[in-house]
């Protein structure tokens, strides 16, 4: 107990850069970078809470199996990467070359991917990829990078104009965060709008660090449209959903890009929130997906009560799932987890997962909505767990 | 261009600008009376903000009363940080010509000391809470209860510091030590009382400003460095250790924000703001109230 403590202590005072465990023999070194300061700091622990679970539960069973060979825990290492991709791009260097780590995982967000891509392809590291998704990278084909997130910009945008024709809307306004996963969404959204006959009332694009919306929710109220989609990140998604109600947008389709699905969001607006259509493809009552409510009560289990993001969270412990089962079929040695996971179908909590290329194959693109508080999967209909809902008058 | 003028976005200026004036005050009177670069400024903001939500969660108190609590507890580390390690330094000489750098260092030590024992007792997720979220309709103006608290508790301490910066005997001896130190001890100032207090009322008002921002932005442990960069681009833009000048500032950069935005696209903003502020410098490198270099 007392050494536990004295190593919380000498972790917190940031004597160690890195996480230090007491663990058994030959652990399996797994190393990352984690934006724990800068502008993405706050959207960490969504990513960190998913592997620190798998860490846990992993080891609970004696560690990850090694190719059927026996069991070795997980030892990670990690560093802060100031949410910059520059940053993570050196760090993962360094985990390679210095540190030795066995194994890589993801860091978080799409520009952090791009950075640390050609690393991980040049010291043949497979990486499979989480909290990203890129049209372009995934032109590039890269050999040791995967996309876990079934949310590709241009799929996206098929399954947004559907979801929109289903529900009648003809217009549109477009609020976007210059962010590049934000930008690339809008480049296939934009003509699958127009060819679907939506049109766009109103775009505006803004930086990550905007401050205030007003100006522009002012402009998009004047315009009326029938829908409302905000591209944006947990801190615009805050500054939306206060300005918007200030302003009176009352559009009965809004879609807020990423930030609904965290439990701090639900806690910060709760029944403001239902109606609101958010990105994600999961629910811990998804029906036919094994483990996924075995992983929902764990995750509360550990953290306390809170709730798992029902976006990053789910993505991140999915794609270490991959990684778990792919180790266990083959063993430690990188080109063959590399031809595993390039061949394999994996069981996760999202349901099956295949690869086609960089590209997760067999997950639908899907939207979730915040109905009477909980999260509910409302597209695809093959995967809904309730249909789509009018958003109703703001609740105060 | 009605869109432009209107009152709500005169509104969501004034509370931009009143937020940043309340954050950037604390930072100026520190910077002011003693030279020091408190880089640790911003996680101030997040002890305020983590004191009201523990208050509003665990006693289910509002952080309109629990901010008082937050600006005691900031303070308190102001004077135990002034007794512990800027007292001894304040009273170097030698130590004196080098302060500036070394607070530097000093606040950057502590920062990470600060925002470690937050991770270590809060755990690094985001938290929040919905309070005052209901709209108040003034007229044409619609403002969540949050921000209309903000903007009223805001203003009212921004009006109450410069009342007692002007008018207190206490207040001139602090505008006194801003002007020249050297002179305020000579005069009968007690410079070292001055210097404690400077530090216990910058953090405390910046404690009190955490707990307000709390009804509006996610709780973490590392939301503090946004709020020490907004404070230092106001206090430089002002006129370092300039009160007056952070104040102008900080409505300046508000409007911008708010009516450079409407006028031009939110795409500009960064634009705007920082192309703004180094303009400012170019032709007045002292800033907007700077008189120059203040003799020590």
């Amino acid at each position: 107990m007392l050494k536990n403590w004295i190593m919380r202590i000498f972790v917190a005072f940031g004597i160690f850069g890195v996480a230090n465990t007491v663990q058994a023999a030959d652990p399996v070194k797994i190393g990352f970078s984690i934006p724990k300061t800068g502008i993405f700091a706050s959207a960490g622990p969504s990513q960190m809470n998913a592997y620190l679970l798998w860490q846990d539960l992993v080891n609970a069973k004696g560690g990850l199996d090694i190719g059927g060979k026996g069991r070795r825990k997980i030892e990670f290492v990690h560093y802060d990467d100031k949410s910059n991709p520059a940053q993570a791009a050196k760090i993962y260097e360094k985990l390679i070359t210095n540190d030795k780590v066995d194994l890589v995982v993801a860091p978080w967000g799409t520009p952090h991917h791009f950075a640390v891509a050609p690393v991980v392809e040049r010291h043949k590291f497979p990486l499979i990829g989480n909290t990203a998704a890129s049209v372009a990278l995934r032109k590039v084909k890269p050999g040791y990078l995967w996309f876990t997130s079934s949310m590709m910009p241009d799929n996206v945008a098929k399954a947004m104009t559907a979801m929109l024709k289903s529900r009648g809307v003809k217009s549109v306004a477009i609020l976007y965060n210059l962010l590049p996963f934000a930008s690339e969404n809008i480049q296939f959204l934009k003509p699958a709008l127009a060819k679907a006959g939506i049109k766009i009332y109103f775009e505006a694009k803004y930086p990550p660090d905007i401050k205030d919306m007003t100006g522009m929710l002012t402009k998009v109220k004047a315009k009326n449209p029938d829908a409302v989609l905000v591209h944006s990140y947990p801190g615009d998604s805050i500054l939306y959903m206060n300005q918007a109600r200030e302003v009176g947008i009352n559009a009965k389709t809004q879609y807020v890009m990423v930030g609904p699905a965290i439990g701090f969001f639900r806690g910060m607006f709760k029944s403001n929130l239902d109606g609101i259509i958010t990105m994600g493809s999961w629910a811990p009552t998804m029906k036919g997906v094994t483990g996924s409510n075995k992983f929902y009560t764990a995750y509360k289990k550990k953290f306390k009560g809170h709730e798992p993001d029902y976006l990053d969270t789910v993505e991140v412990y999915c794609s270490a799932q991959i990684l778990e089962q792919a180790i266990a079929k083959v063993g430690l040695n990188r080109e063959k987890i590399r031809n595993a996971i390039n061949t394999m179908t994996f069981k996760t909590i999202i349901g099956d997962v295949k690869f086609n290329g960089v590209q997760n194959a067999t997950t639908p693109t899907g939207f979730t909505q915040v109905q009477n508080g909980k999260i509910e999967v409302v597209w695809p209909k093959s995967r809904a767990t309730a249909p789509v809902a009018d958003k109703g008058p703001w609740a105060n | 261009m009605d869109s432009v003028i209107s009152l709500q976005l005169i509104a969501a200026a004034l509370i931009t600008g009143v937020l940043y004036a309340l954050i950037s005050l604390g930072l100026n009177l520190i910077y002011g009376t003693m030279r020091l670069l408190n880089v640790a400024h911003g996680d101030l903001v997040m002890i305020g903000a983590y004191v009201a939500f523990m208050a509003f969660s665990l006693l289910n108190i509002g952080p309109l009363v629990s901010m008082f609590a937050a600006a005691l507890i900031c303070g308190f580390l102001g004077w135990l940080s002034y007794k512990c390690v800027f007292q001894r330094l304040l009273s170097a000489s030698q130590i004196l010509s080098r302060l500036e750098e070394n607070s530097l260092l000093l606040f950057f030590g502590i920062s990470v000391i600060i925002q470690n024992v937050a991770i270590l007792i809060f755990s690094a997720d985001r938290q929040g809470f919905e309070y005052l979220s209901a709209i108040v309709e003034l007229g044409d103006v619609r403002l969540t209860g949050a921000r209309l608290a903000v903007l009223i508790v805001g203003a009212i301490i921004s009006i109450v510091a410069v009342l007692f910066l002007r008018y207190s005997i206490f207040g001139l001896a602090m505008n006194a030590l801003i002007q020249n130190r050297d002179a305020s001890a000579i005069v009968g100032i007690n410079v070292d009382r001055v210097q404690m207090m400077s530090l216990v009322f910058g953090f405390g008002i910046t404690g009190l400003a955490g707990a307000l921002i709390s009804m509006m932005e996610p709780i973490t442990p590392v939301m503090g460095f946004p709020y020490t960069m907004s404070a230092f681009v106001i206090i430089i833009l002002g006129g370092l250790g300039n009160l007056w000048g952070g104040f102008l500032a900080a409505l300046l950069l508000g409007i911008l924000e708010v009516f450079g935005v409407a006028l031009t696209g939110p795409e500009w903003r960064s634009v705007l703001v920082y192309g703004i502020f180094i303009l400012i410098l170019i032709l007045k490198p002292q800033g907007l109230l700077g008189l120059g270099k203040t003799a020590r």
